[in-house]
């Protein structure tokens, strides 16, 4: 338990912030996607995107919708994001 | 503090960088606007001029200036400045 | 254009204070009104308002779409803030 106190002095912020100048995968409340190199982001985690792609996922298909030179992502709608990472499409299981 | 090759842009440099640009405000419901970006606050409000509302593709009104509610913004986006 | 008065958004709405606005509000709804007052939560009040709310609907035989637009109006509007997407003052086509 006294581990778990102590883990948190790693703030999952902090780890977001090593993902600076590096690809991130950011998922939306709704059922958009945002892959982009993030370049900062504030308190609030509004986002500072370069050369983002924007996906909207129906069902398990995932479309390309825009692509984005430079962006500010508003933090309000964000879920879950996947620093490091572009968007991978849902599959179907293997058999 | 220029550490990285790329420098560090947070959002409140990104918003001082983009005024009078044209812009693209994507809304959470979907719907687009295009113009120029006038004035923006903390709250994402945003005021805009020559704006264009696009719904689906299709451009479906001209609008002039307009002010936005920061609530609805999903993002901000515009091109790299050349050179 | 007003841009040099503009320093912040809201600005924009100071400017259109007492002039006929068009006001895009969550719902597909649509108000045109004069603006008497507006806040810092964007709530409004707005006079001689027009409601214009589109419906789309699928012809069922044919598949044609059919957008049907129904307006009523209101003498003084309260509009909360919280539902509002965009506010317009009309075109200065000069």
């Amino acid at each position: 338990m006294a581990s778990a106190a102590a883990g948190s002095t790693l703030l999952p912020l902090a780890l977001v912030d090593k993902c600076t100048g590096s690809r991130i995968w950011v998922l939306m409340q709704d059922n958009r996607e945002i892959v982009g190199t993030l370049r900062g982001f504030d308190e609030y985690v509004n986002m500072v995107l370069d050369d983002a792609i924007e996906y909207v996922t129906v069902g398990t298909t995932q479309t390309e919708v825009a692509r984005l030179e430079q962006m500010l992502l508003n933090g309000c709608n964000i879920a879950a994001m996947v620093p490091g990472s572009e968007a991978s499409p849902f599959r179907e299981p293997a058999e | 503090m220029a550490d990285a090759a790329p420098a560090k842009r947070t959002p409140s440099d990104f918003l001082k960088d983009v005024i009078g640009r044209r812009v693209v405000v994507q809304l959470r419901t979907g719907t687009t606007f295009r113009g120029v970006l006038a004035s923006l606050d903390g709250f994402m409000n945003i005021a805009m001029e020559q704006t264009e509302e696009w719904k689906d593709g299709h451009l479906s009104s001209k609008l002039g200036d307009a002010f936005i509610r920061g609530n609805n913004v999903l993002y901000i986006s515009a091109v790299k400045k050349r050179g | 254009m007003a841009s040099s008065s503009v320093e912040r958004p809201i600005d924009l709405v100071r400017l259109s204070l007492d002039e006929r606005v068009l006001v895009k509000c969550r719902g597909d709804r649509e108000i045109r009104g004069r603006l008497h007052a507006f806040d810092e939560h964007m709530n409004l009040m707005l006079g001689d308002a027009e409601e214009t709310h589109v419906t789309t609907e699928k012809d069922p035989t044919t598949g044609e779409e059919l957008s049907k637009t129904s307006k009523r109006t209101m003498d003084m509007l309260f509009v909360r803030g919280d539902v509002v997407i965009l506010v317009s003052p009309p075109l200065r086509t000069a």
